[in-house]
């Protein structure tokens, strides 16, 4: 276990917020453009 | 009646991507060298393959587009290109994210990254190109030849880790992941591929509705319209 990078979490909750970010927010496009909003 | 099937398939997607989140997030070890920062994988590497994948049906659409001059493949490929935009865009921001604690910097021009930029560029000008022309069936060929041409890229960009020399860590196989990785890795990859499916179904629904309206509106110049009206009784 030598060298491991220790800590790092504030990249990972980023990459995991804005991944669900990104695909909360195309699914509400989507449901805006087919009710026509 | 309204089909919705492909609404079910997108929340049974986003179940299993919540599953396998919160075990790559809470559950699984860390990875031997990047410890916790590994975590990243369960989110970006479903994103990358399912990314490429989306492509690849872009890539098939344009051609059933050309071939048969028909709305529907013409809507395939718009949904299909826009759903596979989204992922890209976030595959980018993910190993950028990824690089920094990891090689030190958000961004190089390394041949894998490179290449993904390239991209996106390139099925943003896909976008582009449907956005600026009115004329379907000139539409549907400029776009369709132009997904043709950006999809060059993408085996290049699967194949660039064994081609070049780079950063980016070669293709991962369940023989070089742990076993307590590999099943969230899966299912975040099924889950990935089952709300894209969603995602892609549902706009190429919304888009070929537009486009059939399209393709079956008179072809006449704009002007001409008035004169009718002015003429009649």
């Amino acid at each position: 276990m030598t060298g491991m990078i220790q800590g790092g979490w504030e990249f990972v909750w980023l990459v995991y917020g804005i991944t669900w970010g990104g695909l909360i927010g195309y699914g509400i496009r989507l449901a805006r453009e087919d009710a026509g909003l | 009646m309204k089909q919705r099937w492909e609404i079910g398939v997108a929340i049974f997607g986003t179940l299993l991507l919540v599953w396998s989140h919160y075990t790559g997030l809470f559950v699984a070890p860390p990875e031997a060298m990047m410890g916790d920062v590994g975590r990243i994988l369960y989110a970006h590497v479903p994103t990358a393959w399912v990314g490429l994948l989306t492509y690849l049906v872009a890539f098939v659409a344009a051609i059933g587009a050309l071939a048969t001059g028909k709305a529907a493949w013409d809507a395939m490929v718009e949904a299909t290109v826009e759903v596979g935009l989204l992922l890209n865009v976030l595959l980018l921001i993910q190993g950028s994210l990824w690089a920094k604690p990891t090689w030190g910097v958000y961004w190089t021009w390394d041949p894998r990254l490179t290449t993904c930029a390239i991209m996106v560029v390139a099925f943003g000008v896909v976008l582009a190109i449907r956005r600026q022309i009115d004329e379907p069936m000139r539409r549907l060929t400029l776009s369709s030849v132009a997904t043709i041409i950006a999809f060059v890229n993408v085996p290049i960009v699967y194949m660039s880790v064994k081609w070049w020399k780079t950063l980016h860590q070669p293709y991962s196989s369940p023989e070089t992941v742990d076993s307590a990785m590999v099943t969230p890795l899966r299912v975040a990859a099924f889950g990935m591929l089952f709300l894209s499916t969603g995602f892609v179904v549902r706009r190429w629904r919304i888009a070929r509705t537009a486009l059939e309206r399209d393709f079956d509106a008179p072809d006449l110049p704009a002007e001409s319209a008035p004169l009718a009206v002015e003429d009649s009784p």
